[in-house]
């Protein structure tokens, strides 16, 4: 599948400051692609950096085939982190005039403006101004703005932060219908489980520099899996399963029941564990394999320092 | 760099500064306040009441000759305003009406045959024809000697009409020779004992005369001796060389016209510059950066706030255009009619055009640079506080530019890219070689050329790698 986007050893430096090291990545055309990481891991460095906001130290961008340029960048939709709208516009007149700016002739800019508001249930706010609109409704203008020029490539930073969960959903939806409708989109997140439901492919960023690109089941599968376990009574499971090479910590005490965290490495799995149990004469009253998350991938790939904060 | 994105910059800026309530008020109200400045010290200084004199004098002779002087000061002025209300309203009438007032026995008097004259031969122009007020009323003395009198000279007592007392004048002998004080706490306000001290000179010279046995009214034939002075221009194409107030009209026409030019430069300016914070603050720049380069962007900012001026300069210009051309028809050879006639020269407007176009470049483009390294208001007006004074040096030498516009300082500042716009129209008057309007013009074109790319690599540090006054000694840079 030919790339929309490629990134060759990208570097950005602040004079004596790496904020990206030697970066590479590919984004299919027609992919949901994430970039995940910690703040301050460089995502909006890197994304500034393919809109051309930013000029790279080092290294080579190509979009949609092609350089960082005035024309190519009319084809790119872009939601900066640090956004807002001129507060004394209507909400069509904004998104109106950033597609203009992209090339739309005027009349077809305002038309897309009034379709995009009707189609996201902001019809009756149309012609209201930015200052007046609450915050959610404001983002979500400026989620239409940058797609309202029907860009090939759109790029969204930190998309979701700021917004209730029922418009992250919301904006999940319109992000899953530009995809559906043949576009390609790059997002930065530090909330792994919008990129878990969303991506096909995700770049996780550390320190500056890429610490994993591929599929989500690819992450996934570097991270051990784990199991939850509850025992009656003082039996220790721990010291039960540790000759039979099972890594496992106490987790608590719950109602005279403990709690056990099982980690699954060494090529164990879930069933073996739950043999062992059996074969240990554990009284076990609780037994729940889960799956791993891409939190606990990351934490695998980067260790604990480098890790998002809490989910949003 | 491509237009498209500049004008819609441009097109943006202007809506949204002309949609702003803002501007119709200044767009409507800026004529009514600039003739309420000018007009407003004319009229409160008719309004004032008359300030109210004592004199205290210990020869009583002493005491009439300065309440003379005041009495003379009084009818001088009435006369005084007489004539410019004539000069300007129906300058036919000046001579026969001044002479009516001459004539008079007093000063009452006077006035009513100035306007009789008036109302006989032009009673439209009574309308508004001056009900002069004296500047000064001599009342007499609620008690004798300084000291009894301070309470009524520091507001303790009032006279016994009820009126304040504003001065007194002491005026007493020092072995035989006068001696003024005087008494006030207006300590800036020194004409009064200026008054006294010309009346005592005559007085003394006076005496001296008389001391040597001549006649006493000697002194007031040779204190009357007035030569008449007649200045001349010497430059080809000056006319028989005489300099009237048609040929002075447009120096003080060029320094209303650069104070103007001054306040118009820096409001729009300023207009900027919170533009562009504004800007900052909404955090909308990233997204017009995908679009719009910074050098585009400040282009097209300059270009929308320019045509923000243009708009309120047609409205003044042809507001003006009118008034200015009705008075200099109607009011012909009257020294407001030569002075209307003066704000309309070719030389005087197309200098006003080109100092605001390079002013405003310039200006224009330094303010957009230093905005985008202010996070708020508040940081640009601390870091405008320093500029400002820079930028009040211009200012500083328009009125050494009106007494002498060839004046070394002023040729050398008027080549100075930031002070030419100003320094150019004050020197416009008094004819400058074209060799020099095009240097100069040269020097300003390359000046706003120079100027516009470094405020452009200022204002893209700014918007773009987010550089700040607070972060100028270490960039930072978003993760």
């Amino acid at each position: 599948m030919n790339a929309a986007l490629e990134a060759e050893g990208l570097v950005k430096r602040y004079g004596a400051r790496t904020a990206v090291r030697d970066l590479s990545f590919s984004v299919p055309q027609g992919a949901i692609y994430g970039v995940l990481g910690p703040n301050g891991a460089g995502k909006s460095t890197t994304l500034r950096m393919l809109v051309g906001v930013l000029r790279p130290t080092e290294g080579r961008i190509c979009v949609l085939g092609g350089p960082v340029t005035r024309d190519a960048l009319k084809r790119v939709g872009y939601l900066p982190e640090e956004r807002g709208l001129y507060r004394s516009m209507s909400a069509r007149a904004a998104i109106a005039y950033l597609a203009r700016l992209k090339g739309t002739p005027a009349g077809k800019a305002f038309k897309r403006a009034d379709q995009l508001l009707a189609d996201h249930g902001l019809d009756k706010v149309r012609r209201k101004k930015i200052k007046t609109l609450s915050k959610g409704m404001a983002q979500k203008v400026q989620v239409l703005a940058a797609i309202a020029h029907e860009p090939d490539l759109i790029i969204f930073d930190e998309p979701f932060s700021g917004l209730d969960p029922v418009n992250q959903r919301v904006l999940e939806d319109t992000i899953r219908a530009q995809a559906a409708a043949g576009r390609t989109i790059l997002f930065s997140t530090h909330v792994m489980e919008h990129a878990e439901r969303l991506c096909d492919r995700i770049l996780l960023i550390a320190h500056g520099s890429a610490a994993f690109e591929g599929t989500v089941p690819q992450a996934l599968a570097l991270a051990p899996s784990v199991a939850m376990l509850e025992t009656d009574g003082a039996f220790d499971l721990a010291a039960a399963l540790a000759p039979r090479g099972f890594n496992i910590s106490f987790d608590g005490e719950e109602h005279g029941n403990k709690r056990w965290r099982a980690k699954l490495e060494n090529g164990h799995d879930s069933r073996q564990l739950l043999q062992a149990c059996v074969e240990a004469g554990a009284p076990l009253s609780l037994f729940e394999p889960a799956r791993a998350s891409l939190h606990e991938a990351f934490v695998a790939l980067v260790g604990d320092k480098a890790m998002p904060g809490p989910v949003e | 760099m491509s237009l498209s994105p500049i004008l819609l910059v441009a097109r943006r800026d202007y809506f949204a500064y002309v949609g702003a309530w803002g501007f119709w008020l200044s767009l409507l109200t800026a004529p009514v306040i600039l003739a309420v400045l000018i007009f407003a010290p004319v009229m409160l200084a008719r309004a004032e009441p008359p300030r109210v004199l004592t004199i205290v004098a210990e020869r009583a002779e002493d005491g009439a000759q300065v309440a003379a002087a005041f009495d003379d000061l009084s009818l001088r002025s009435a006369r005084a305003e007489i004539f410019a209300y004539l000069a300007a309203t129906a300058p036919a009438l000046t001579e026969p009406a001044l002479a009516a007032f001459d004539a008079a026995p007093d000063r009452t008097a006077g006035i009513a045959a100035a306007r009789s004259v008036v109302a006989e031969r032009a009673p439209r122009a009574l309308a508004a024809f001056p009900q002069p007020s004296p500047r000064y009323v001599i009342a007499p003395a609620p008690a004798q000697g300084i000291d009894v009198l301070r309470p009524y000279l520091d507001g303790t007592r009032t006279l016994p009409d009820g009126r304040q007392l504003f001065g007194a004048l002491n005026i007493r002998r020092e072995a035989g020779a006068p001696v003024i004080e005087y008494w006030s706490v207006n300590l800036s306000h020194e004409e009064p004992s200026n008054i006294a001290h010309r009346a005592m000179r005559l007085a003394m010279q006076r005496e001296a005369l008389a001391g040597q046995g001549l006649d006493p009214g000697e002194a007031d034939r040779l204190n009357g001796f007035d030569p008449r002075i007649v200045q001349f221009d010497p430059r080809p194409g000056a006319g028989d060389g005489e300099v009237t107030a048609r040929q002075r009209a447009p120096a003080f026409a060029a320094l209303a016209l650069a104070f103007i030019l001054w306040s118009v430069v820096f409001s729009v300016a300023n207009m900027l510059l919170s533009g562009v914070i504004e800007e900052k603050s909404n955090k909308i720049l990233d997204t017009i950066l995908t679009s719009v380069t910074p050098l585009e962007m400040l282009i097209g900012k300059l270009l929308g706030v320019a045509a923000v001026s243009a708009t309120l300069f047609l409205f003044w210009g042809a507001l003006g255009g009118v008034l200015l051309s009705t008075a200099a028809t109607q009011l012909g050879d009257s020294i407001f009619g030569q002075v209307a006639a003066a704000f309309l020269e070719p030389r005087l407007l197309a200098a006003f055009a080109v100092g605001f176009i390079a002013g405003y470049l310039m200006y224009g483009a330094i303010f957009l640079a230093l905005g985008s390294l202010c996070e708020s208001i508040q940081e640009a007006q601390t870091l405008l506080g320093p500029v400002a004074l820079v930028l009040a040096i211009p200012m500083m030498l328009v009125m050494p530019a009106l007494d002498n516009p060839n004046a070394p300082i002023i040729q050398a500042a008027s080549w100075f890219p930031l002070f030419t716009p100003f320094l150019l129209l004050m020197r416009a008057p008094a004819g400058l070689a074209w060799i020099e309007i095009a240097g100069m013009g040269a020097v300003m074109l390359v000046s706003v050329i120079v100027i516009l790319m470094l405020a452009a690599r200022v204002f893209k540090a700014g918007v773009v790698d987010q550089v700040s006054m607070s972060s100028w000694f270490g960039r930072k840079a978003k993760g």
